[in-house]
């Protein structure tokens, strides 16, 4: 299995889209961490809604995460690499698992990097007017761990997605449509039929929850947790299955 | 070796494999021949564990390819160039391979030195040229030293000098005691490499035997040439001896040297050359397959 990560993680970093993610994560977490910086004073910066605030820049990269877990499925079916990849390790299931595995540790850098990327931006930002960064209570160490498996979430679901979808265009598409169309039409659609306790099982609206962030209409965050983790669970097991019958043609 | 065992394998309405069987012994160069659309991709898939028969078997080393321990360092496999991804190098690429496959990458400076691809290794993939990725499918096929090769079509986009590069590095794997099966629409490429002959048609097993036998076996032609061609022609033609004009106005029949030697000499007929032609594979091929050409 090591063999298999190892060569997963190889493949993700072998290819220009992988200089693509990390520049788009600096910039967009910059920016988000220098705006954050910016629109507060003195004062409200000791506070812990800011020290959550920033930390909760590390959610920027859930749709990075999200697209790179598309797309490490969807892109050997794409290219025709899925061959080589099933003479190299034939258990598709095995070739799965260790995508989604791969993808973790890729997920983690990527909340790690958003870490520090907050931390150096969000330091220079403040001393600007002589104040300083800290991040004192505990909760905020708790925060950032909850907004790192909240990434991770979202990279497992896309993995999931892109197994049982692979088609590369229709899974990156489709999954946006869906994350801003079809779920705000439903939230509307259900609370018409006043159901609206439903939405929140909607498998964005409990990705959403699960990163511990809260937010109105949402599940508290054990159960918004289990959601998430049973929908991956059923996408993924729909995945294995629909990979492992295919014919590779 | 590889064994296929009563193969079928339909896609949509059509019935690409039809109860295939065949054998190839170790140690031997085998091509495996037959037109476009006879099922030699789907055969050598299912060989490989990437497609899965409706009925029978493939089975490689005596196991289906999924239970192969090592796989890269048993079965090596060239299937079509296109499967690289286009942003990865070719360095890259094999490093891929080399990482699922538990290989050092000081392998993968030995094989792109072996195909000859050292130079444009740190390239793109999507800069090649068809002919470097085939050298580069054959560098990934070789990374781990497999002593099985399943090749389709290696020949596809390589020049002269290429394809007698390859003919060679078949060869000297082959002198390695490596069992090769190849599949190829160059027909004149496999009567020069391979010492077995699969070929397939709609399917079907036409033929599976040595190349000496299956030439040997073909109905070769006489040729003559005589100032009397019509005469000569008109006494074949009563005897019920097909006969077709070649370009240069020499006669083909099909009937052994002696019977046309005592024909003339029976008639007086004045003979410049009398010889045999001997079939080529191409022929052999189209008269098995009813005609149908590769392309």
């Amino acid at each position: 299995m090591t063999a298999v990560v190892r060569s997963e993680l190889l493949k993700i970093r072998t290819t220009r889209g992988w200089w693509a993610y990390l520049v788009v994560l600096v910039g967009l977490v910059g920016i988000g961490a220098a705006a954050e910086v910016g629109s507060r004073t003195l004062d409200e910066r000791s506070g812990l809604d800011f020290q959550f605030a920033l930390v909760d820049l590390i959610g920027i990269t859930s749709l990075l995460a999200i697209i790179l877990g598309i797309t490490i499925v969807t892109s050997e079916f794409r290219h025709g690499t899925i061959t080589p990849t099933l003479l190299a390790t034939p258990g598709r299931e095995r070739v799965l698992a260790g995508k989604a595995i791969a993808g973790v540790l890729v997920a983690i850098l990527f909340a790690v990097l958003a870490i520090l990327v907050v931390l150096v931006v969000a330091s220079i930002y403040t001393s600007i007017d002589g104040g300083q960064l800290e991040f004192a209570h505990g909760d905020v160490a708790e925060r950032a761990a909850s907004n790192v498996l909240g990434v991770v979430l979202w990279l497992l679901m896309g993995v999931a997605i892109g197994s049982v979808v692979q088609s590369q265009v229709a899974a990156l598409v489709g999954s946006l449509v869906w994350l801003f169309l079809v779920e705000t039409l439903l939230v509307g659609l259900f609370s018409l039929l006043d159901v609206d306790a439903v939405a929140e099982y909607l498998p964005f609206h409990a990705l959403d929850g699960a990163d511990g962030t809260g937010g109105d209409n949402l599940l508290a965050y054990g159960p918004a947790l289990a959601v998430t983790l049973g929908w991956i669970a059923v996408l993924g097991a729909a995945g294995v299955v629909r990979t492992s019958r295919r014919d590779i043609t | 070796m590889i064994e296929v065992d009563g193969l079928s394998k339909r896609f949509g309405k059509t019935q690409a494999v039809a109860g295939l069987s065949f054998r190839v012994e170790p140690g031997t160069i085998t091509g495996f021949l037959g037109p476009n659309g006879a099922g030699k991709s789907t055969t050598l898939r299912s060989v490989l564990g990437l497609v899965h028969p409706d009925a029978g078997s493939a089975t490689v080393l005596g196991v289906p390819y999924r239970q192969l321990d090592q796989p890269l360092q048993q079965v090596g496999a060239v299937l079509e160039a296109s499967e690289v991804h286009p942003g990865r190098s070719g360095r890259n690429h094999l490093r891929v391979q080399a990482a699922a496959a538990g290989l050092p990458d000081s392998r993968v400076a030995e094989v792109l030195a072996l195909v000859e691809l050292t130079a444009a290794a740190t390239r793109r993939v999507k800069g090649y040229s068809l002919g470097m990725r085939q050298r580069l499918g054959l560098a990934t096929a070789l990374l781990g030293d497999p002593e099985v090769l399943v090749l389709d079509e290696p020949a596809n986009g390589l020049d002269p000098a290429g394809i007698r590069w390859l003919r060679d590095l078949l060869r000297s794997l082959a002198a390695e005691g490596r069992t090769i099966l190849v599949s190829s629409h160059v027909l004149s490429e496999v009567a020069q490499t391979a010492d077995h002959v699969v070929i397939i048609h709609r399917g079907r097993l036409i033929q599976q035997a040595a190349m000496a036998d299956v030439l040997a076996g073909a109905s070769g032609s006489t040729r003559v040439r005589t100032p009397d061609a019509e005469r000569l022609r008109t006494l074949l033609g009563a005897q019920g001896v097909s006969v077709s004009e070649a370009e240069d106005g020499a006669l083909l029949a099909s009937v052994a040297t002696e019977r046309i030697g005592e024909l003339a000499a029976a008639n007086g007929i004045v003979l410049h050359e009398l010889s045999v032609e001997q079939a080529t594979l191409e022929e052999v091929f189209l008269e098995l397959t009813g005609g149908e050409t590769t392309e």
